[in-house]
């Protein structure tokens, strides 16, 4: 095993990450931008390593200072986590060529799969179902429009290169082609540095579920059952859960879709923690979508619901340890739902919301797992993904899991930036997914039925007391913290003199 | 202690005597309750009050721009303020306009220039924020008087970017 990792990655899961390395007796090293100089993975790693200015293209996009970095720490292996690096061929090659061991899959995997367009070659010659669409990249807006017609609309135009629906748009009719291709294209560029797109048929409110597969480097690959992602809005996941309420009624379905992720694997040379992703539709027909090949932002309900840790896996397999788990021994127990916590305003369009942490209550007790990448006080830099924390339950049921959830949501306030906390407690309260009726249109079929809750007098009555008391104070009442503060900040000055 | 206030735009008045509390909206909603209040929470931040009505519970913590978290769900609340609200109502109805920036961020297009007829919701700015591109839209049909926003600028909370008349 390794001595000494390096988490080129930041928020939630560089803690994530590092949470693993501590409890395997791997030192850590967290890196950091200009923004994230106070972030709690630097604050929990080992070691930390700056690797640049705050965009991420100058800093966790960037190759030679994230291996500058492992070789001045003398890190033995990088986890590159989701997004960022975490599914570039050429860093994982880097990364090779500099004797640094890279946490994931084969750069030649990373290549075949990464890429959707020979992605879905790849699984249609391993006997995979795919949605119909055109098989590489379209050459302009003629071929697009040839295409789509053939498809028949809906069609939904997609990066070549994407992930989390960058670069992905929706085409009803021929009108809004040429303006729907600039944008996907566009947003393509700007994400991933390359604008190529093709076109798909739409399937009609599928569900998203997806395999979660583990290989180690001896040939012995298994599959780790779905999670269901359908709660989605802009094609960005927001709800997650293992087991899929969707398997309930229909028993067979996770072994066939398992065996049909494990064709995809194998006929990649696939190694380490990997998804396959899937749409369903309503007859339990599926089709393949994307891989993602590295560890996914949901991994931790099938950690809740499999009892296994995947990064602790992740690391095992990277450093050529047998994965000693078979098929036979992977079990679901229970149900388990996680909700991103973003900063976004749900009623104003879900626009980030970048700012100061203010207050911070976290949830806690039986069943609760946080996954978080903020503490109070905390700058959410406007720099990066909204994502600030991921709230995980275990129940014995779903609906113990759902009520649960609810009770967590309730536990928690984060004041200063707005986010989707309240939100996700009126998408948990409506009688279709309280059903386990999903598909990935239904927050959009729940955003137009949404009423805005009718504030309780009470608590309105609550809140005005507060607010009168703290509007009446003449003399700050926290007089303590601001000689603190005063001392912190000239503190500060001082070092960076 | 007596107190104005606006709750989600609408009025209501808050009274404290001793340990009785009555509260009463413009729709007529009246709350009349013992209270009790007890400040909880970390001395570096604002913290959150426990607020307990006729005994029922509340957690009540103030965010940032008149936002009040009551039980995790968030009013938009004020102290009712005569003067200014008089003000503020005298300078919207006005009509040049002031389009500021709702969040910080980067500016990625300028759509508009100076002298540019414009129609209402019709896209002014496009600004970059969390990877997520918003297009600020003009609240009149007008001209456009001015554009403050340059591209791949970087722009606070409240700064303009365009004045419409």
């Amino acid at each position: 095993m390794f001595s000494k990792v390096l988490v080129a990655n930041r928020g939630e899961i560089a803690v994530r990450v590092v949470r693993a390395l501590r409890e395997l007796g791997i030192a850590s090293v967290a890196t950091y931008s200009d923004a994230d100089r106070g972030s709690l993975a630097v604050r929990l790693a080992d070691e930390a390593a700056y690797v640049g200015p705050s965009p991420s293209s100058e800093s966790y996009l960037r190759i030679d200072r994230i291996l500058d970095a492992a070789k001045r720490h003398g890190a033995e292996a990088i986890h590159p986590g989701y997004g960022f690096l975490s599914e570039n061929a050429e860093f994982a090659e880097a990364c090779a060529a500099a004797g640094i061991v890279f946490i994931g899959p084969p750069a030649e995997s990373i290549r075949k799969l990464g890429s959707k367009t020979s992605a879905r070659q790849l699984a249609i010659a391993a006997g995979t179902p795919v949605v119909p669409g055109t098989d590489r990249a379209l050459s302009g807006w003629e071929e697009a429009r040839a295409a789509a017609n053939t498809l028949g609309y809906p069609v939904l135009l997609k990066a070549s290169a994407g992930g989390g629906g960058k670069g992905m748009r929706r085409v009803d009719g021929e009108s809004e082609m040429r303006s729907a291709l600039r944008d996907a294209a566009s947003e393509a560029g700007r994400a991933f540095g390359n604008s190529e797109v093709y076109v798909e048929k739409l399937v009609e409110e599928p569900r998203h579920i997806e395999i979660q597969i583990l290989g180690d480097h001896h040939g012995h690959l298994i599959h780790l059952g779905e999670r269901e992602c359908s709660i989605q809005r802009r094609h960005q996941k927001v709800i997650e859960e293992c087991p899929s309420p969707f398997m309930a009624a229909h028993p067979d379905l996770r072994e066939k879709m398992g065996q049909a992720a494990l064709k995809v694997a194998r006929a990649a040379g696939y190694t380490n923690a990997g998804t396959v992703e899937f749409l369903v539709d309503r007859d339990a027909n599926f089709y393949f979508l994307e891989t993602n090949t590295r560890l996914q932002v949901e991994h931790p309900v099938t950690e809740l619901a499999t009892g296994l840790d995947l990064v602790e896996w992740q690391l095992k397999i990277a450093a050529g340890e047998h994965l000693t788990l078979r098929q036979e021994d992977i079990a679901w127990r229970g149900s388990a739902i996680e909700c991103r916590i973003y900063a976004e305003d749900p009623d104003h369009e879900f626009m980030p919301s970048p700012g100061r942490i203010v207050h911070l209550s976290e949830p806690s007790g039986p069943g609760i797992r946080l996954d978080s990448g903020i503490f109070e006080g905390w700058d959410v830099p406007l720099e990066y993904d909204p994502l600030l924390a991921k709230l995980a339950v275990w129940g014995a049921t779903r609906d113990a899991a759902v009520r649960r959830l609810e009770r967590a949501l309730s536990e928690y306030v984060l004041t200063g930036v707005r986010n989707n906390i309240a939100f996700f407690r009126e998408v948990l309260a409506d009688a279709e997914f309280r059903e386990g009726q999903l598909s990935t249109t239904f927050l959009d079929r729940f955003l137009k039925r949404r009423k805005k809750a009718e504030a309780d007098p009470e608590a309105e009555a609550a809140a005005a007391l507060v607010l009168a008391l703290e509007s009446n104070q003449d003399v700050p009442p926290r007089e303590n913290s601001r000689r603190l503060d005063a001392w912190v900040t000239s503190g500060r000055e001082d070092i960076l003199r | 202690m007596t107190r104005q206030v606006m709750v989600n735009g609408r009025s209501g008045r808050i009274e404290t005597e001793g340990s009785r509390l009555r509260y009463q909206r413009e729709d007529g909603v009246q709350i009349d309750c013992e209270c009790s209040l007890e400040r909880t929470g970390s001395f570096s931040g604002p913290g959150e009050y426990s607020v307990l009505l006729d005994g029922r519970s509340y957690r009540v913590s103030l965010g940032t721009n008149k936002e009040v978290w009551v039980n995790g769900r968030a009013l938009a609340m004020e102290v009712f303020d005569t003067a200014r609200r008089l003000a503020q109502a005298a300078r919207t109805n006005r009509g040049r306009q002031e389009i500021a920036a709702m969040m910080p961020g980067k500016v990625i297009h300028v759509l508009v220039a100076a002298g540019d007829t414009v129609e209402e919701g019709q896209g002014l700015v496009v600004v970059e924020a969390m990877k997520m591109q918003n297009e600020i839209k003009s609240p009149k049909a007008g001209r456009v008087a001015e554009v403050r926003a340059r591209p791949d600028a970087t722009v606070g909370a409240g700064e303009i970017l365009v004045v419409v008349e």
